[in-house]
């Protein structure tokens, strides 16, 4: 049963319920809402309905269970009794208390009312003085108000000088407001004079303002009249307010100037700083006379406020570093186009582009140093002829800048030619770098075409130079010639002369070098002791024919014609008689060959001491016949030397004869000097002879029967190729 | 220039390539030469200057039985010189020895002391050791290089060591430490190889294509002088193999031979294809400098340290030797056969 499993809990909700009943206003708010089937336990409800309870619990229950039940519910009157008991009493205790205390009270609200009347009449007096006080300090306070309103005021006004947003012409006038007001500004002055400073920044010439400028004078169509003062009015309007300030504090401050002069200093140094840093740029002199002109504008405006501070002789000492720097910079810059124009040797041919690389390198580069320095002339007279004063001034100094300037351009240039040339060189051999083929021939062109550029510019640019330096560029004053004068052309001029034949010979030796080798493939291979009978002229011959003609190819497209050849062109242009005799000559000249060959040693040398002594190593001419000729010259005493060093049978020596025979008449017709040719191809046949055990030389029918078939295959050859 | 006057001239039958200066004959200045005929009969010629050094005077003519491409005196007896010779078809080196009383024989015969005859292929050259008495020989063909003892009284020559060049390097001569008797440089195509004759080893090698002569310097140290084809004399440091200390322009044509004198310090001299002999002063005594500073420096400097062109010859001259008794003295020997005694005594004063 429910009912015995919590006696306790039970006993509680039913003492909470009834006291609730009793104190609650409403009994609907009882837990338990009537209902028709009522638990057991809603007993304590007010729909609690007796007899429907009964007959709930005499149906369900047994006997013994309703005995039970009868027995729970006396102990739960008797209960329920004595907790009425007790609550009555305690009701009854509490009630006895209040009228207690009720009593108290009461006895107490006696004589309150005379405390009252006592209080009221003390204030009445505290009123009363209180008025009179009021009435004696209105007049003071109003003071205090008026003074408070300056103060506010002079607030507004130091608040306007140390602010950023308003100009510095604006602060200085407030400045001198509280000056005239006499307020304490010895703290101002200092934070006045640092705001100053933070200006300069603003006020320095930055890149975008010089270019802005140079837009527009450059653009005269925008502006018709004095272009750079229209473009400068950005700038000078800052820089005139500077002025203004500057002015107006020193007016305030005039103890100020040492400050304001170093300011005013700094200002232009660091202007001219930046012109200098533009100087140093790729830039025209014009564009560097208007920067220069803008900052003279200003050192003038601001030399109106500050005469102290001599400003216009400390920005000539500017002025001159910039434009000295300028002139060095201008030189640097044309030195690096020249070496620009050549290095386009190397991409040209790398890239096999164009028809006549090193004919456009050579004329790219001519015209770099001709151009270039005229340019530069140029602009350098424009620097002179301008009448800014600075300038003025420094007119000597440009003279002797650009005269000393032009000396050292070229000798670096010279280094700069000869390093081309050495350092690929040695670099390629020493470190091992097998350039190959390719890059051998792209430095040996590019020797060639420096060696003429020497040339040129010993021949033509010196002058030209000299020319235009002694027309606008003369005098330079006395203190030139204490040291010399700058300017020595003789003395490029020699160093180019020699730097021109010194890259030839380099030219022709690199060319050679590479003919040896071919040379040297020719001879090493075979064991000529044990040659076969020839049966053609050997490939070797191409080879050497195809080098000759690249270099010809080459040297035609740099070097000039020599005056001799032309003729000699002439007279065999205009018969064909020459080249007909040829064959009869030659046959002749074999036959010699021949005769010489079986002839003793000693016969040789007695026709070598009345043939007339032909000069082999002649000195080269920078033309294209004069190196032509030299490197056939060179390549055919190789071809000497390597035969003189090798043994010969019979075979061996006719193939020689052969190869000689067939290479007479191509060598003879590349050369210039075909008496020399002649002997050095005879001196190689008397060397082959020499060097062979038995030297019976070929047939002459079968010698031309071989050089014909050789020359047919080749015209074929050609034909199919072309 | 005007070097021909001062030179005293003796002509030699046939054409000749080699000279060598007598280093064991210690009371006059002697040289040996040899001929070069590939017909005729050799001959060796003992050449003397004379006591008032006006005249050239042959003190001994000795066939020779083939033509003579290689020749070099024993530093420590007169009377003692290899040759390399061929036929024609082959090559082959010996010891001589020229007889005791040749000068009351009429054709005094050579005395063959060894034949170095382990050689196959074509024989460059045989080598001495310079600076002392050493019973070894080195002799190079094209891919081998031969350590040889020799032992003169005896008669005997034997191949102590050999060694290959490797595949490819085709040897074309050499020269021996005369600081370091266990190093040789050889010459090859590509480049010059030097050897430990201990080990018989490469140990190291200059990168320089076609150097067809080389020389050690005497005097100073780690001082070598090559001589290329076209690309004229280098010197190299032999501690920095890497870039020549200096460059010399050389010849119009080919640098045959190059020789460093035995005293005079910088005095070198080259000859070449171009029918002259060239006498450069060069100062190695700043070892430090940079190739690339001695290749920009200025033509002036270049065309100074060329003391003197000898230009009176006929033909290429290849043989070169300096007087090592009488060290302002030197002999050249062109193709033709003519050798020239020059004195380089008014050049000394330069120094």
């Amino acid at each position: 049963m429910s009912g015995d499993e919590v006696p306790l809990d039970e006993k509680a909700r039913r003492m909470r319920d009834l006291l609730s009943s009793f104190y609650g206003p409403d009994p609907s708010m009882s837990p338990n809402p009537p209902s028709k089937f009522a638990p057991l336990d809603a007993i304590n409800s007010n729909s609690f309905n007796a007899d429907h309870y009964l007959n709930l619990l005499i149906h369900k229950s047994s006997l013994e269970g309703l005995l039970q039940r009868h027995v729970g519910m006396a102990a739960e009157i008797k209960n329920l009794d004595t907790d009425l008991q007790m609550l009555v009493y305690e009701n009854y205790n509490k009630f006895i208390s209040a009228t207690d205390a009720i009593k108290r009270m009461n006895s107490n609200i006696m004589g309150m009312e005379s405390n009252m009347e006592q209080l009221l009449e003390k204030i009445k007096t505290v009123q009363s003085r209180s008025d009179g006080v009021n009435t004696s300090l209105f007049e003071k306070r109003e003071h205090i108000e008026k003074l408070h309103l300056t103060r506010n005021l002079l607030r507004k006004v130091q608040g306007k000088l140390f602010s950023d947003s308003e100009s510095i012409q604006a602060r200085a006038e407030a400045a001198m407001l509280l000056k005239q007001l006499d307020f304490p500004v010895d703290s101002l002055k200092e934070k006045l004079f640092e705001k100053l400073e933070q200006s300069l920044g603003d006020l320095q010439l930055k890149d975008e303002d010089i270019s802005r400028c140079l837009l527009m004078s450059n653009d005269p169509s925008k502006l018709e009249n004095h272009p750079e003062s229209v473009a400068a009015t950005v700038h000078e309007a800052s820089v005139q307010e500077f002025v203004e300030a500057v002015r107006a504090y020193r007016v305030i401050f005039p103890d100020s100037d040492k400050q304001l002069i170093k300011l005013a200093q700094e200002l232009v140094t660091k202007n001219f700083e930046t012109g200098e840093q533009y100087g140093k740029k790729r830039i025209r002199a014009a564009d560097l006379l208007a920067v220069l002109r803008m900052i003279w504008k200003e050192v003038l405006l601001m030399d109106e406020v500050l005469h102290e501070s001599v400003l216009s002789e400390f920005s000539l000492e500017a002025v001159q570093i910039t434009v000295k720097h300028h002139v060095a910079s201008r030189f640097s810059h044309l030195l690096h186009d020249i070496s620009d124009a050549l290095t386009k040797v190397y991409v040209g041919q790398k890239e096999g582009m164009e028809e006549f690389p090193l004919q456009v390198a050579l004329g790219a580069s001519k015209k770099a140093v001709l151009q270039g320095s005229m340019d530069i002339l140029l602009d350098f007279r424009q620097l002179l002829d301008d009448d800014l004063e600075l300038l003025v001034k420094l007119r000597e100094s440009i003279l002797n800048w650009v005269q000393e300037g032009f000396q050292d351009f070229f000798r670096e240039l010279h280094g700069r030619f000869l390093l081309l040339s050495g350092r690929n060189n040695s670099s390629g051999q020493v470190h091992g770098v097998v350039e190959g083929t390719q890059g051998d021939r792209i430095l040996a062109s590019l020797v060639l075409v420096l060696a003429q550029l020497s040339v040129f510019i010993e021949q033509t640019a010196i002058q030209r130079i000299t020319e235009e330096i002694a027309a606008s560029f003369a005098g330079g004053g006395i203190r030139l010639y204490e040291n010399g004068p700058a300017f020595v052309p003789g003395e490029i001029c020699r160093s180019f002369r020699s730097a021109g034949e010194k890259l030839l010979h380099h030219y022709i030796n690199l060319r050679n070098q590479r003919i040896s080798v071919l040379l040297r493939k020719r001879f090493t291979t075979p064991n000529w002791v044990k040659h076969k009978e020839p049966r053609e002229v050997h490939m070797f011959v191409d080879l050497l024919l195809q080098e000759l003609e690249a270099i010809k190819k080459e040297v035609k497209q740099v070097l000039p014609q020599g005056l001799l050849r032309r003729h000699q062109r002439n007279d065999s242009n205009g018969s064909t008689n020459s080249s007909r005799s040829n064959p009869l000559r030659e046959g002749k000249l074999s036959r010699t060959n021949t005769q010489k060959a079986r002839s003793q040693l000693l016969e040789t040398h007695l026709a070598k001491l009345f043939k007339q002594k032909v000069e082999i190593f002649t000195k080269v001419e920078c033309t294209q016949e004069s190196v032509i000729t030299t490197i056939v010259k060179f390549s055919l005493k190789s071809l000497q030397e390597f035969v003189r060093h090798q043994t010969f049978n019979r075979s061996g020596f006719q193939q020689i004869q052969l190869d000689i025979q067939y290479l007479r008449t191509p060598l003879k017709e590349a050369a210039e000097d075909e008496a020399a040719i002649d002997f050095l191809l005879d001196e190689v046949s008397v060397a082959a002879a020499e060097r062979c055990l038995d030297p019976i030389p070929l047939e002459q029918p079968i010698l031309d029967k071989l050089i014909q078939a050789k020359l047919t295959k080749s015209l074929s050859q050609s034909a199919v190729s072309s | 220039m005007q070097g021909g006057s001062s030179g005293i001239g003796y002509g030699l039958k046939y054409q000749a390539r080699c000279i060598s200066d007598v280093k064991a004959d210690t009371d006059h200045t002697s040289f040996l030469t040899g001929t070069l005929s590939l017909k005729e009969e050799n001959e060796v010629h003992l050449l003397r200057l004379s006591s008032g050094g006006t005249e050239l005077i042959c003190e001994g003519l000795f066939s020779h039985p083939n033509e003579i491409w290689d020749l070099s005196s024993c530093p420590f007896d007169q009377r003692i010189f290899s040759t390399v010779f061929s036929t024609g078809e082959s090559y082959g080196a010996a010891i001589w020895q020229i007889p005791e009383l040749y000068g009351q024989l009429n054709s005094p015969q050579l005395e063959r002391i060894a034949a170095l005859d382990a050689h196959v292929g074509k024989i460059n050259c045989v080598l001495w050791w310079s600076s002392g008495r050493h019973d070894k020989l080195v002799s190079i063909d094209e891919e081998n290089i031969f350590l040889w003892s020799l032992d003169c009284s005896n008669k005997n020559a034997q191949v102590q060591s050999k060694q290959s060049s490797g595949m490819l390097h085709y040897l074309s001569g050499g020269a021996w430490d005369p600081h370091d008797v266990n190093a040789v440089a050889a010459t090859c195509e590509s480049s010059v190889q030097f050897w430990d004759l201990r080990s018989m080893g490469k140990t190291n090698s200059i990168e320089h294509a076609h150097v067809r002569n080389v020389d050690y310097d005497t005097k100073k140290k780690h001082l070598l002088v090559t001589a290329a084809d076209e690309s004229g004399i280098h010197l190299w440091d032999l501690r920095m193999l890497k870039a020549p200390i200096q460059e010399l322009p050389g010849h119009t044509h080919w640098t045959w031979a190059v020789c460093c004198n035995p005293e005079y310090d910088g005095f070198i001299l080259s000859a070449g294809t171009d029918s002259t002999v060239n006498l450069w002063l060069v100062s190695t005594s700043n070892h430090d400098e940079l190739p690339s500073e001695s290749l920009v420096e200025s033509p002036n400097q270049r065309a100074n340290s060329l003391l003197n062109s000898y230009s009176d010859y006929e033909d290429s001259v290849y043989g070169l030797a300096w007087s090592s008794r009488e060290p302002w003295i030197f002999a050249s020997l062109s193709y033709d056969g003519r050798v020239v005694v020059e004195s380089v005594k008014p050049f000394l004063s330069r120094k």
